[in-house]
């Protein structure tokens, strides 16, 4: 009881002081606002006052993150509930409201996603099959990434691409029945677009690829094996998002093989779609928790015997890459005469908390 | 590289996470969980910014989708506020999306007709939704719908034939070229099959695909074209083609640019010598029929190409959208870029509507938003999130009159529909119902508020029992609202 009082008259005494340093630090702002440093004209006066600002707004910091820490303690010592712990700004949760955001109880979305150009593919009436060829000047890295693609999706074939058209292109996988095109477009020996082509009437994605890492430049990595892959989508969010990752699903049968282990992750973060590539292993590691939590060792050797714990090990097999949406095009492609269903254009960037997928 | 490090961790501890989810269960789709919380922070998220639309007069628009859906989307209130959709009718299927729409917009018993991709045209009431008649196509054509689908239609206002004022006309065009004009009667029992259709039907191309179909102010000429069609002009009443376009000769290099027109617009009501078209390679062309049969003008918009023209009421201004989501107005008398309509828009634009008496211009297209702008500013001036790619946008121009009509002008109303309830005794006048009259009640409602208080620093004074007293005149005033309203009600019936 008596701790507690005097650790409450502390706090008084300290708020109080508290309070008296905020009036000065009070005058000090209102004289610093008067004269803000880039007002000041001569350098050396200016990074003079401008460091001493700097130094001020370090030490309240240091003080506030001193305060908390301290309060924690208090309410620990107590055994209080700690003052809760404040979420961070980030862009993601200050992201602008967007209206096209898909809700899960959207009967229309769902009815458009049946009406839409993948869903013979996702509704595993048809098993894609892919055909990958390259921009006209093709080399080094280019055929690299192009191999690891074949890789990565299965029932996939590589063309030539010879000097024909793209329009050909399209018309000729049309005809053997295939379910997409894509183009590794390289620029200066370095792949740095992709573009997907949905057939034989699906949309065209245009995408930006960046920090391209292929699989012999990944360190450790395992190689996958033809078993149908597993796929992650995450944070496809509003309509436009929604409709790319049912177009990156769709270049993958539905059918994954559980035994073959493989995962394929398209992760999208403020736009950018990260794609990743793994095995995973379900291990049981018994002895190793023993001997690692060696001190109380008694109770835990009980405990792991009865139910040894499984944990999950990942081996990345690669390429990794990220990707950013350039355009998505209504109909097959056609570069003069096409149909956008959505554009990149610069007015949109406006802000930096507006994303689109 | 520590950065690219980093990453790769990341990387892995969320499909490590996700991988043990995954594994038992079936793969479906998306990661709910993770969606689940974002949506949890965008509940509690603090908006960092807010949206400035000004928002736009009271008016009401129909949005037609590619699942067949009919949105009505109203901009309600004296003070400008934010469009919203208020009603959705039909049921989402997508062999009925619509590909053309056709209103006949007027204060008494107004038509809409609603062409569908599977060859039907429904006859709706625009004021409720309900299906009046459904015409199926395939009767009377060979071919399938998916085939020779209908690319235009237009509902004329004036009666075609000296039948009974019941019986309605329009006018379809098909890919093939195949136009037909069909008269039908509206049954008694609502949503019921038409079969007694007589039509008219004649060629307008032997080869390529018409796209679009217009019809001039006066409903005597009409306007096709499309892919490998030279725009062509028919008088309806004869139906006789009166007019073909001819290609621009070859440009300084020889190239010719085969033809291939997406739109069309008449300059003005009045007028159906001169029009507007786009063309695919991104041409803006004005016609002349009059004076040549090459085009008097055109210019270049942007570089893809031009899915929407329309016309100003005062024929001196069109408005042009792309394929790419931009939309400008032209000067077109001097084919000078008046200005463009900036405003986030991403998507083709596949209908351009211009309000008939506001200054208001209603944009939609591919990226599922509709659009309202300015037309003096080029100020968006709202933007209402529609779910679905939408083909088409009506005005339904009668809605905010009713608003604002008082009660008082009921008198010529009443003469006017006398005089057509002459020959259509039978038919009970479909009016403009529960809607209008809620607004005109609350409008008159809020007169009174404000007759009474004077200025919003009295109600504050007022205490309870003056307010008491205040809410027994605003019922007695709106029970004498109701009063007169039956009165009208009996009136109407006489």
């Amino acid at each position: 009881m008596g701790a507690k009082r005097k650790n409450s008259g502390d706090g008084d005494g300290s708020s109080n002081g508290d309070g008296k340093e905020v009036k000065k630090a009070k005058k000090k702002e209102s004289m610093a606002e008067s004269l803000l440093p880039s007002m000041i004209k001569n350098k050396e006066k200016r990074s003079e006052v401008h460091a001493k600002l700097k130094h001020q707004k370090k030490l309240e910091k240091r003080k506030k993150a001193k305060a908390r820490e301290a309060a924690e303690k208090r309410a620990l010592d107590l055994g209080e509930e700690p003052p809760p712990k404040s979420i961070p700004r980030t862009i993601e949760n200050t992201r602008e409201f967007d209206e096209t955001i898909c809700m899960p109880d959207d009967e229309e979305l769902f009815a458009g996603n049946d009406a839409d150009e993948f869903a013979p593919v996702l509704n595993q009436e048809l098993t894609p099959k892919i055909l990958i060829t390259t921009c006209r000047f093709n080399s080094t890295r280019g055929p690299a990434f192009i191999s690891d693609l074949l890789s990565v999706i299965p029932n996939s074939v590589y063309y030539k691409r010879g000097t024909y058209d793209l329009k050909k292109i399209v018309e000729y996988a049309k005809n053997k029945d295939f379910s997409f095109v894509i183009v590794v477009h390289t620029n200066r020996r370095e792949p740095d677009a992709l573009l997907m082509i949905g057939l034989p009437n699906g949309p065209t994605a245009h995408f930006k690829v960046s920090n391209l890492v292929l699989r012999k430049d990944i360190k450790n990595h395992g190689n996958p094996t033809s078993h149908n892959p597993e796929l992650i989508m995450n944070n496809f969010t509003t309509r436009l998002g929604h409709r790319i990752g049912r177009l990156f699903q769709s270049l993958f049968p539905q059918d994954p093989n559980f035994r073959g282990r493989r995962v394929v992750t398209f992760h999208n973060q403020r736009d950018f779609i990260f794609f990743r590539h793994h095995r995973y292993i379900f291990e049981t590691k018994e002895s190793k928790q023993v001997s690692s939590k060696g001190k109380n060792a008694k109770t835990d050797k009980d405990e792991g015997s009865s139910e040894p714990k499984v944990i999950a090990r990942l081996q990345e097999c690669g390429p990794r890459f990220t990707l950013k949406l350039r355009s998505l095009q209504h109909g097959t492609f056609d570069s003069k005469g096409g149909e956008f269903e959505w554009v990149h254009k610069p007015e949109m960037d406006t802000s930096r908390r507006r994303f689109f997928l | 590289m520590s950065k690219g490090r980093r990453k790769a961790s990341n990387a892995a501890v969320f499909t490590a996470s996700a991988a043990v989810n995954r594994a038992v269960s079936k793969f479906s789709g998306y990661n709910s969980r993770q969606e689940g919380r974002a949506q949890k922070l965008q509940s509690t998220m603090p908006r960092t910014t807010t949206l400035d639309t000004p928002g736009c007069p009271p008016l009401r628009a129909l949005a037609f989708d590619s699942l067949g859906l009919i949105k009505v989307v109203e901009c309600k209130g004296e003070e400008k506020g934010a469009a919203k959709m208020v009603e959705k009718w039909g049921q989402p299927d997508a062999s009925s999306a619509v590909v053309a729409a056709s209103i006949l917009d007027r204060e008494f018993n107004p038509l809409l007709a609603v062409a569908r991709k599977n060859g039907s045209v429904d006859i709706l009431t625009p004021v409720n939704g309900a299906i009046q008649a459904s015409i199926s196509n395939l009767s009377q054509t060979q071919d399938s719908p998916q085939d020779n689908a209908i690319v235009g239609l237009h509902l004329f206002k004036k009666p075609w034939s000296e039948s009974s004022l019941r019986s309605y006309t329009f006018l379809t065009s098909t890919i093939k070229g195949c136009a037909s004009i069909r008269s039908f009667e509206l049954p008694e029992s609502r949503a019921e099959i038409v079969s007694d259709v007589t039509q008219t039907t004649w060629s307008t191309s032997g080869s390529g695909e018409t796209l679009f179909l217009k019809v001039d102010g006066s409903e005597c000429y009409s306007l096709f074209g499309g892919k490998g069609v030279e725009v062509n002009v028919w008088d309806l009443l004869t139906s006789t083609k009166i007019w073909t376009a001819k290609s621009p000769a070859k440009n300084n290099l020889g190239i010719f640019t085969p033809t291939w027109f997406t739109s069309a617009s008449f300059l003005s009501k009045d007028d159906h010598r001169k029009f507007v078209s786009g063309t695919h390679n991104h041409q803006v062309r004005l016609y002349d029929t009059s004076a040549q049969r090459r085009p008097v003008m055109s210019f270049d918009f942007r570089d893809t190409p031009i899915k929407a023209v329309s016309g100003d009421l005062d024929g001196q201004t069109i408005y042009v959208g792309n394929g790419s989501g931009d939309l400008a107005s032209f000067d077109i008398r001097t084919g000078k870029l008046l200005g463009s309509f900036v405003g986030k828009c991403a998507g083709s634009i596949r209908s351009i509507v211009r309000h008939p008496e506001l200054p208001v211009l209603a944009s939609c297209g591919l990226d599922s938003y509709l659009r309202f702008w300015d037309i003096n500013s080029r100020q968006l001036l709202s933007a209402v999130f529609l779910k679905q790619p939408l083909t088409d946008v009506v005005f339904d121009s009668y809605f905010g009159n009713k608003e604002v009509a008082p009660a008082l002008d009921l008198q010529p109303q009443l003469e006017c529909l006398s005089e057509i309830s002459d020959g259509e005794e039978d038919m009970a006048p479909r009016k403009r119902k529960k809607t209008s009259k809620k607004h005109k009640e609350s409008k008159k409602l809020k007169l009174s508020k404000t007759g009474m208080h004077g200025s919003g620093d009295v109600s504050e004074i007022l205490d309870s029992s003056e307010e008491n007293t205040l809410q027994d005149t605003r019922k007695k005033a709106s029970k004498a609202h109701k009063r007169s309203d039956k009165l009208k009600s009996k009136r109407t019936k006489q």
